[in-house]
């Protein structure tokens, strides 16, 4: 005969897959709809059953064949690493920063970036790209790539209050132990802020990737245009092609599942070892 | 999404008024404007350049036009079409290169805009006629018609749809060439009318048929009856403009105010709003509609020839389409406008204003246009090509489906566009306050119409 | 709040000689110096740019934009569009709340409680919605809340709900666009609210297990108190990052209507921006959403001074 906290255990298991199964259930619908909707014909989309029937492969044979869908996805790899990398390259640094400043300094400081994050972006875009025209970056990488530092403060934000949250006895025993701020930083720090890179990066990859408005300013050429833009070439005129774009959208979730499992495995690494250290 | 008109005088003369303020007052925001109007100036000095590449005007000289267009580069017959095009113009012109460049047709203002602001312009672009009064007002295009000499442009336009012509010149002077047109039809799905016990070889011809038919569908077809698609998922106002028009009213007067609280659209509305609460039409957006009918779901629907051939793609192996011309009130003639887009020039100097002139030519010619229909399914706007053996015969012995849109072709009204800069505003207060309350959500149609008219004017006035 | 043994860290610096001194005060601006530098070029200088064109007329290409004083001010205020979209706005982000905290706050303990194999599947799965192209997802919702066919009125259906036209409704658009968004905020904060849990230590739960702790008081007496600090960040950076999401909503299936009732003010001065070429009105519109933002944010930390201070 089971115990009474065995039993209410089991109870907790069975109520937290419960709970779990619901909610991915809920949240995956789209995307598997999105999916089996990708194998559909032009007529079949529009029944209400969820399944192809017949299925086809023609609608991944237009996305791949009739549109350029791998270069637009290295340029969007490469626009959104890009951001990335260069946020964090900024914000990492500055997140260990602001916890040195004194108390006010710090505030009026964390006010400032917190404004940098209440611009609408749609109202900084025209001062945007009246800069880039002038510089003559439309149609490159860098004209893509660093007026999306404008959400750099977003990082800085999230990573101050990873750093905040790290013991101080940790990090005060460092310093006692004589080591210089950089290195406090770099062996210290950084290694405990791996899952929270790894979320932060996760996050900031996403955004970039799934920018619209800019990248169809700023690199309209095909040559440096971006998926987003790109999937937008699918609903025209003549009618949607909503297969093709489905398809087109299956191929481009590739990229960020790869990003999600290498970034996640940092996240998920850690839950492990937390409890190890 | 379309867009009207801003006062290109009424901006200059302002600018003007930009230089009084900053003499008289001096504070800080003066130097900031002054920065502002520089670095305006110098982003629009900075497209100098690149018109001086391009010198050359002798025939044998090599020249590049660059061209803007939403077909090109999708991946569907709009972009192979478009393709096809190009090639076949290159072919026949050694000399110029097309230098083509893809949009999303919903981005081209937009684009148009921001490259004209960088300064590098398109030579030519399809720009949708919903928005070609923003564009003639926003953007510096020249007029087509002013390129050629006259000899030229009427060999060139011989042949061509006169009445078209002359539906979307401005002040007598076609600014822009129809290019890639449309104009609503019935689509109709055959079986269902089979199964209402309709016969399919005699569709309705008015909109009270267009009732009459869609009632029966729903009552012994066990699918929707009819679809007027006047709520456009892009706020675009031709088929509001077609039923007031058909009707025998107009939305835009003559002074570019509204018109659409007289009787005539008034009457127009109150019989979309009708079918709506008969039963006769699902209270449902363009979108869902055309699904609908693609699942087999909706006896009719009345929206732009241009999605012909995507109907088609969906309808194959699962039902017949057929298409009739746009149905008429009573027996005033059906008077439906066109809808798709036209082919401006914003060429800066005269080799490429002549270059895009070539382009046109043959974009707008008996081959051109044997492409675009066969390709892309837009009107031929040479009507003869439909039975001449050389050109279109072929196709229209094949393909019924745009026979009743290019019978209507003469009977077109004009697109009309508000007047002021904030057209494109006045154009989405029609749709969203006016046109779908009415049909979907039974608004009092004469009292709505009467003060959106209102509120429009309010904001056709404002600066 | 500065970390205090980074703050002792400096008092040590003061007995230093006086180069390094200066070298360590001036090391924490060095870090901050290439953020400091972004911002001002790609947030603050467009900034004031946006502020002096909101004061003007202009169309993007006229070559002189004109003045036009406090004239794009008084139209959004006079015209019911934007104070319309304003409310919206308001009821956009109250509603998102609960989805930017509690419920993936919810999904991430339950997921750190029992790690594991198991765990790191459902991980994987809860994050899939977020990878789906926001257009493609945009299209996909448009399928399934479908009025006639949909899969949604399909199965409301099975429980004897008549079919409703969800994103056609003015009763029910703004909440059906809230919670189809609602679905990415949760995914992406699943994840956020786990990187958060990773810092703290599995030792103290154990611990309060071995003292006779049950799940519920675990999670109340150490889980939340440790998350209470993210649940505030994440519910305000909600308010910050979940607009790019409705806006792709709103633009594909609804354009901000029926009636205005999924409009917003970044779908608004969007619309002032790149539909009516209104460049004027649409850095007021900017200048007014920042600027009423900033109030709250400032409202905001001054009634959690006044707190800390009645505490203390």
């Amino acid at each position: 005969m089971p115990s009474p906290s065995a039993t209410r255990r089991t109870v907790g298991t069975v109520g937290r897959h419960a709970f779990l199964l619901g909610a991915v259930a809920i949240m995956i619908l789209p995307v598997l709809w999105a999916l089996a909707a990708s194998f559909k014909t032009p007529g079949g989309i529009f029944d209400s059953n969820p399944l192809p029937s017949p299925a086809t492969l023609d609608n991944y044979r237009v996305a791949t064949r009739d549109f350029p869908v791998w270069r637009l996805l290295i340029n969007t790899i490469v626009m959104a690493a890009g951001v990335t990398l260069l946020q964090l390259l900024i914000a990492v640094p500055a997140a260990y920063a602001l916890v040195r400043f004194p108390p006010r300094a710090h505030r009026v400081l964390v006010a400032l970036i917190v404004i940098t994050l209440l611009v609408p972006p749609q109202s900084l875009i025209i001062p945007l790209f009246l800069t880039i025209s002038h510089l003559g970056w439309r149609n490159t990488f860098p004209g893509l790539i660093l007026p999306q530092l404008y959400g750099t403060g977003l990082a800085v934000i999230l990573l101050r209050d990873h750093i905040r949250a790290v013991p101080s006895t940790v990090l005060g025993a460092a310093v006692l132990d004589g080591a210089r701020p950089g290195e406090v930083l770099r062996l210290v720090l950084l290694p405990l802020l791996r899952p929270a890179l790894g979320a932060v990066a996760i996050l900031l990859f996403i955004t970039a990737w799934n920018e619209y408005l800019w990248p169809s300013l700023a690199a309209p050429d095909i040559d440096h245009a971006t998926i987003q833009p790109g999937l937008g070439a699918f609903l025209t005129q003549e009618g949607p092609e909503y297969g093709p774009l489905l398809a087109g959208s299956m191929l481009a979730t590739l990229p960020i599942v790869a990003v999600y499992l290498l970034a996640s495995r940092r996240v998920t690494d850690a839950f492990m070892h937390s409890g190890l250290r | 999404m379309s867009v009207k008109r801003t006062n290109v005088e009424e901006t200059n003369v302002e600018g003007t008024n930009v230089e009084r303020v900053a003499g008289r007052r001096r504070w800080s925001p003066v130097a900031a404007v002054a920065l502002i109007t520089a670095a305006v100036l110098a982003a629009c000095g900075s497209s100098s350049d690149s018109g001086a590449t391009a010198a050359a005007t002798g025939s044998d000289q090599k020249i590049s036009v660059s061209f803007l267009s939403y077909n090109y580069g999708t991946p569907d017959i709009g972009g192979k079409g478009t393709q096809a095009l190009i090639d076949a113009f290159e072919k026949a012109h050694p000399n110029i290169t097309v230098k083509p460049q893809g949009v999303a047709v919903a981005d081209v203002l937009t684009r148009l805009q921001t490259d004209t602001a960088a300064g590098s312009p398109p030579d030519v672009a399809q720009i949708g006629w919903s928005k070609m009064a923003a564009a003639y007002q926003l953007l510096p295009i020249v007029p087509v018609q002013d390129i050629p000499t006259r000899a030229d442009w009427n060999a060139a336009m011989a042949g061509f749809s006169q009445h078209l012509l002359s539906a979307v010149a401005v002040d007598g002077k076609v600014k822009a060439v129809p290019y890639t047109i449309s104009i609503p039809v019935i689509f109709y799905n055959a079986d269902l009318f089979r199964k209402a016990g309709l016969d399919p070889t005699t569709p309705p011809t008015t909109v009270a048929e267009v009732k009459k038919d869609a009632l029966a569908i729903k009552e012994k077809a066990g699918a929707q009856g009819a679809y007027f698609a006047v709520v456009d998922s892009g706020k675009s106002d031709y088929l509001t403009q077609s039923v007031i028009a058909s009707n025998g009213g107009r939305e835009v007067g003559p002074d570019g105010l509204p018109a659409f609280d007289q009787p005539a659209a008034v009457g127009a509305l109150a019989a979309m709003q009708d079918l709506t609460t008969s039963g006769a039409q699902p209270a449902i957006t363009a979108t869902n509609a055309v699904a609908a009918f693609g699942a087999g779901k909706l006896g009719m629907l009345i929206g732009s020839t241009a999605v012909t051939a995507s109907l088609q793609k969906a309808a194959t192996g699962r039902f017949e389409l057929r298409t009739a011309g746009f149905p008429s009130f009573g027996s005033r003639p059906a008077a439906p406008t066109y809808s798709g887009a036209g082919l401006a020039v914003l060429a800066k100097d005269s080799a490429h204003q002549q270059a895009a002139w070539e382009f046109i030519k043959f974009l707008t010619s008996a081959e051109g246009f044997t492409i675009i229909t066969s390709k892309i399914g837009y009107l031929p706007l040479r009507p003869s090509l439909a039975t001449d053996p050389k050109y279109l015969a072929p196709y229209f012995a094949a393909n019924k489906l745009l026979s009743p849109a290019l019978a209507q072709l003469d009977s077109v009204s004009p697109y009309r566009s508000f007047t002021g800069k904030r057209a494109s505003q006045a154009v989405v207060a029609v749709q969203d306050d006016a046109v779908e309350p009415i049909v979907l959500r039974g608004a009092n149609p004469a009292s709505t119409l009467s003060s959106v008219a209102g509120q429009v004017r309010g904001v056709l006035g404002q600066k | 709040m500065a970390n205090p043994s980074l703050i002792a860290g400096e008092r040590g610096a003061d007995h230093a000689p006086p180069v390094a001194r200066l070298r360590d005060r001036a090391r924490p601006w060095l870090y901050l110096a290439p953020l400091i530098i972004a911002l001002v070029v790609w947030v603050y200088g467009p900034l004031v740019f946006t502020g002096v064109l909101s004061f003007m007329s202009w169309n993007l290409t006229a070559p002189h934009p004109s003045w036009l004083g406090t004239a794009n001010y008084s139209r959004l205020l006079h015209e019911p569009q934007f104070p319309h979209a304003a409310r919206n706005t308001l009821v956009y982000a109250v509603a998102m709340l609960p989805f930017a905290t509690v419920v993936p706050m919810a999904l991430a303990i339950a997921l750190w409680k029992r790690p594991g194999r198991v765990s790191t599947v459902y991980r994987t799965l809860l994050f899939l919605p977020v990878v789906l192209a926001p257009v493609a997802t945009a299209i996909t919702w448009q399928f399934l809340l479908d009025p006639l066919s949909g899969l949604v009125n399909v199965v409301a259906g099975w429980f004897g709900v008549g079919a409703h036209n969800w994103l056609g409704d003015p009763s029910s658009a703004l909440y059906s666009v809230l919670l189809i968004t609602s679905v990415k905020v949760v995914a992406l904060n699943v994840l956020l609210f786990g990187a958060a849990l990773a810092n703290l230590e599995r030792g103290l739960l154990e611990a309060a297990a071995l003292d006779g702790a049950t799940e519920w008081e675990i999670t109340r007496h150490i889980v939340l108190p440790h998350l209470r600090r993210t649940v505030v960040l994440l519910g305000m950076l909600s308010l910050v990052v979940v607009w790019p999401w409705i806006f792709a909503n709103v633009a594909v299936l609804t354009q901000g209507g029926p009636s205005g009732s999924t409009d917003n003010v970044y779908y608004r001065l969007f619309t002032y921006a790149f539909t009516f070429f209104d460049a004027g009105t649409a850095s007021a519109a900017a200048v007014v959403i920042t600027g009423a933002l900033a109030l709250v944010l400032g409202l905001g930390l001054l009634v959690a001074g006044w707190r800390r201070r009645a505490i203390a």
